[in-house]
């Protein structure tokens, strides 16, 4: 393994007043694909910058492989990073750009032609070597920022917000592509990102942060199935939150009493005690939205009745927006199946039936 | 969308307006006569202006001399001191950014008159050097203020993105922020240039005997009464200026398209 | 945002700077502040004896009770006034033309060509334009309009156009780079609304170019109140502008005080300016505020 494993304890950052990082820990694997997800503020940033070296923690530890890298400054650590912006040097060529950390060290021109060539392989620019920044489109800069990045053979890349100026087409391909290079060069990738989408789908592992705190670390699965908090149960996809008290419990099921829709019924492989007040989730995906009175379904199926108040046609799927009966909005997406499998279709103001297995359903935390 | 004709009118008459002094100092440069009366076409201006015209020439020299010195030093101490105000921290920072705005608007004359007590009280004698000095005292703020507004296209991302690859201090400074100030420091300079060609008030308070550059040559001859050979001299300055702006534009598009 | 913790590198690059701005600017600053209080000593120098005798000479009056130094100030101010309110009405239409015209590089150019003559020959062509013997004379009385040449210079008119003309660039310049940035589709959603050309143009584009207009204002304005070249050599010798006064000061009479203290009413002036502009763009900052407040709301 070519990549560095990164250790960063109890790492805290304040601005003046402001409290950016609040005493974080965290370690990233060798040659891990590792995402730091949070909203604009919530730190991701700064950690990031204080992995690179272009901040130094108000205090707390930042180990390379267990040597402490606190007093290296930027230059002097095994790590390279993709700026949001580029930062493409505007007078240099891209074939100048990527070889700038070449051409510092004097290594002889042959060789920085060879390797240079090598990286214009790997993110696809061939061809374009001779052109100016200013020449390229957003998807190419970024590449050469990429290229730039990987040709000191870093152990660690470090990627802040990489992608968040293109556009989302252009977004998806070049994720896949950091996905490849990952797997091909096999360092450890960081990756700062505000987008849910783009963490779930290429992370070894996600760190969500919010606050300067790291709420949950885990893998997608584990994130996106498992949030450990409101918080990271809101951010991460859609959701909709019931608040109740448990009031029966046998095994893993558990029969919690919302305050609107009565009892629903709900499985956990965590503990929680009769007369808890918990918040349970259901994922909008999860919910099967039907006209007709869902016939023969087992105990374990929670079912609700309502109205459509708001649908949303998009293509793949449909998002109904259902009040149950109760006055409680409901966020519900149907995938389009095939013709065949297709149920009469359910349009606006339409009386709607909606269940989901009990299995579906997750407790969040108690409240 | 209506068409601005009130505007274009008032556009085309106030070109008119400005060009109307150039265009009677171009007509009346080639006059056989010494006055604004017209009495035939001539060069003999012309010919006077270099053959007869010596102190015409020394101020023309002498604004040369400052204009380049000044102006050098004015875009080498402004770059620097751009570079430190947009990109580094540093402990009079609050400081020079406003003692350095403040010529920017204050009339000239303040600078002439508090430059000229300065001299007078420190004993040092008004020459072509008090000159240079005043010169490059009030143009380097336009100095300072084109580089950093260079490289406010900029932010601190593209010297971490150096760092980060491995640039030291001095190569940062030369292979970095250097090349994307060019054009920047190029504005800064012919800026700095021009107003030093241009100047009277500033120079008008710090200049010595001998040391007259042109607008102070012009204006004590206007005082008197002035020679013909001004309108001829007019016309080879206002030639020459076009002349060097076509060439700075040739080259500075050369050099845009090469790099 | 600051990646560059090392201070040492930002103090080396500016040191220069520092230097040479504390001996060149503000040390003969705080003299010329210094010698605005000092006594003016005869043969052209000062002695050290500190009083407001300086800035009481502004307030002296002539026995027969005439402000000397304060007419200068207030002829210099309605000249200023004049000039700038003058120049302003012709450099509007200019930039506003200029702004709607597509290729308007070449017209940009010709604004600033005549400015590429060095400032003491253009005064030079309008005193061979406007003299005695210059061209319009010669040119009415060869119409026979005129049998007599007419005093054209050494008035008040001579000077005003001759300052509109010095200061026209610097007015249309900044407002050009604000009424390009405007968006000229809201002119076409006014018109849209019912306002007539010139009513849109007042009520929908005046009020968001107010900032360059600020800047073309103040670009004239205060450095006529240093002025001397022109009403030297355009006006009349019996009226004198501030600059006129202190460079006289100066130069003739050695009274440096006085010319310190005149420099300091000066700087004066020129900082209420500042602080008014700034005033005004804290207030447009605020009210952006605001608006971005009511839009998150």
């Amino acid at each position: 393994m070519k990549g560095s494993e990164v250790r960063v304890e109890n790492a805290d950052k304040k601005f003046g007043d402001f409290h950016a990082l609040k005493s974080v820990s965290l370690t990233i694997k060798k040659g891990e694909f590792f995402s730091l997800l949070g909203p604009s503020g919530c730190g991701k940033t700064t950690l990031l910058r204080i992995i690179a070296g272009f901040e130094e923690p108000t205090a707390g530890m930042v180990y390379l492989d267990d040597v402490d890298v606190i007093p290296l400054p930027a230059d002097k650590r095994h790590t390279n990073t993709v700026f949001q912006n580029y930062a493409l040097f505007p007078h240099l060529s891209v074939f100048e750009n990527i070889a700038f950390p070449l051409r510092l060290k004097k290594v002889p021109f042959e060789q920085i032609k060879e390797k240079v060539t090598r990286y214009l392989q790997l993110v696809h620019l061939v061809g374009q070597e001779n052109k100016k920044p200013n020449q390229l489109s957003g998807g190419q800069k970024q590449r050469v920022a990429i290229a730039r990045a990987l040709i000191n053979e870093p152990s660690v890349l470090l990627l802040d917000e990489p992608l968040s100026a293109l556009d989302a087409k252009l977004r998806h391909q070049l994720l896949m592509d950091l996905d490849l290079i990952h797997d091909e060069i096999g360092i450890t990738f960081i990756y700062v990102t505000h987008d849910q989408s783009e963490a779930l789908s290429v992370s070894d592992r996600i760190a969500v942060m919010n606050e300067g705190r790291v709420l949950q670390i885990g893998t997608p699965f584990e994130i996106y199935e498992a949030p450990a908090d409101t918080f990271v149960a809101k951010f991460i996809g859609e959701t909709n939150i019931l608040d109740g008290i448990i009031t029966a419990h046998n095994g893993r099921f558990y029969t919690i009493e919302t305050d609107q829709l009565g009892p629903i019924m709900v499985t956990s492989d965590r503990k929680f005690e009769v007369g808890k007040k918990v918040r349970h989730a259901i994922r909008p995906e999860k919910i099967d939205i039907t006209k007709e009175k869902p016939e023969g379904l087992p105990d374990d199926f929670n079912i609700l009745h309502g109205k459509v108040s708001e649908s949303i046609y998009s293509g793949f799927q449909s998002q109904f927006y259902v009040a149950t009966d109760q006055k409680l909005p409901f966020k519900v997406y149907q995938q389009h199946e095939s013709y065949l499998e297709r149920g009469p279709a359910i349009r606006w103001q339409d009386e709607v039936f909606l269940n989901w297995d009990a299995d579906d359903g997750y407790i969040v935390e108690l409240i | 969308m209506t068409k601005p004709r009130l505007s274009k009118a008032v556009f085309w008459t106030t070109i008119a307006f400005l060009f109307l002094p150039l265009v009677v100092l171009m007509v009346f440069s080639f006059n056989e006569g010494r006055t604004m009366v017209w009495k035939g076409f001539s060069f003999r201006w012309y010919e006077s202006l270099f053959l007869h015209q010596p102190r015409l020439w020394a101020a023309v020299s002498n604004t040369l001399i400052v204009a380049f010195t000044s102006s050098i030093l004015a875009t080498v101490i402004g770059t620097l001191g751009a570079i430190a105000i947009h990109w580094y921290r540093f402990k009079a920072k609050a400081y020079v950014q406003a003692m350095s705005f403040l010529p920017l608007i204050l009339p000239e004359i303040i600078i002439g008159v508090s430059l000229l007590i300065f001299f007078r009280m420190i004993g040092m004698p008004l020459s072509l050097w008090t000159i240079v000095i005043a010169h490059t005292s009030f143009t380097m703020p336009f100095v300072l203020l084109m580089v950093t507004a260079r490289l406010g296209e900029f932010d601190n991302s593209i010297i971490e993105a150096a760092r980060d690859l491995g640039a030291r201090e001095s190569q940062t400074l030369f292979r970095v922020i250097l090349p994307i100030a060019v054009p920047g420091i190029f504005a800064g300079f012919l800026t700095a240039f021009t107003l030093s060609l241009e100047d009277f008030v500033v120079t008008f308070f710090v200049t010595g005997s001998g040391s007259d550059t042109l607008p102070i040559f012009i204006y004590n001859q206007i005082k008197r009464k002035l020679p013909p050979e001004i309108n001829a001299f007019s016309v080879v300055l206002i030639g020459v200026t076009v002349f060097l702006l076509f060439f700075a534009r040739r080259s500075i598009k050369y050099f845009v398209q090469r790099k | 945002m600051s990646g560059n913790t090392d201070s040492r590198v930002g103090t080396t690059y500016s040191l220069p700077l520092t230097l040479w701005i504390s001996l060149f600017f503000v040390v003969p600053m705080a003299i010329v502040f210094l010698y605005s209080f000092l006594t003016r000593d005869v043969g052209g120098g000062v002695r050290w004896e500190f009083n407001l005798d300086a800035y009481a000479a502004i307030f002296k009056q002539t026995s027969s009770g005439q402000f000397i130094y304060l007419d200068i100030l207030w002829y210099t101010l309605w000249m200023a006034v004049a000039a700038t309110v003058l120049t302003i009405l012709v450099a509007l239409p200019c930039a506003y033309y200029i702004a709607r015209t597509k290729n308007n590089t070449l017209l940009l150019f010709l604004v600033i060509i005549p400015f590429w003559v060095n400032f003491m020959i253009r005064i030079y062509a309008w005193v061979a334009i406007l003299g005695q013997s210059g061209i319009l004379n010669e040119g009415l009385m060869a119409l026979g309009l005129i049998k007599e040449p007419v005093q054209f210079l050494f008035n008040d008119y001579a000077v005003l156009l001759v300052l509109v003309y010095t200061n026209l660039p610097f007015a249309i310049l900044p407002l050009f780079t604000t009424i390009e940035k405007f968006d000229f589709g809201l002119l076409e959603a006014a018109r849209d609304l019912g306002a007539t050309h010139m009513g849109s143009l007042r009520k929908v584009m005046l009020p968001n170019i107010q900032g360059g207009i600020i800047t073309a204002v103040l670009f004239t304005f205060i450095p006529i109140f240093g002025t001397f070249a022109v009403p030297d050599v355009m006006g009349d010798s019996n009226t004198y502008m501030l600059g006129q006064l202190i460079t006289s000061k100066l130069k003739m009479t050695g009274d440096y005080p006085g010319a310190s203290s005149l420099s300091v009413l000066i700087l004066i002036l020129t900082a209420g300016g500042l602080i008014l502009y700034t005033a005004f763009q804290r207030k447009q900052e605020k009210d952006k505020m605001v608006t971005i407040a009511e839009d998150a709301l």
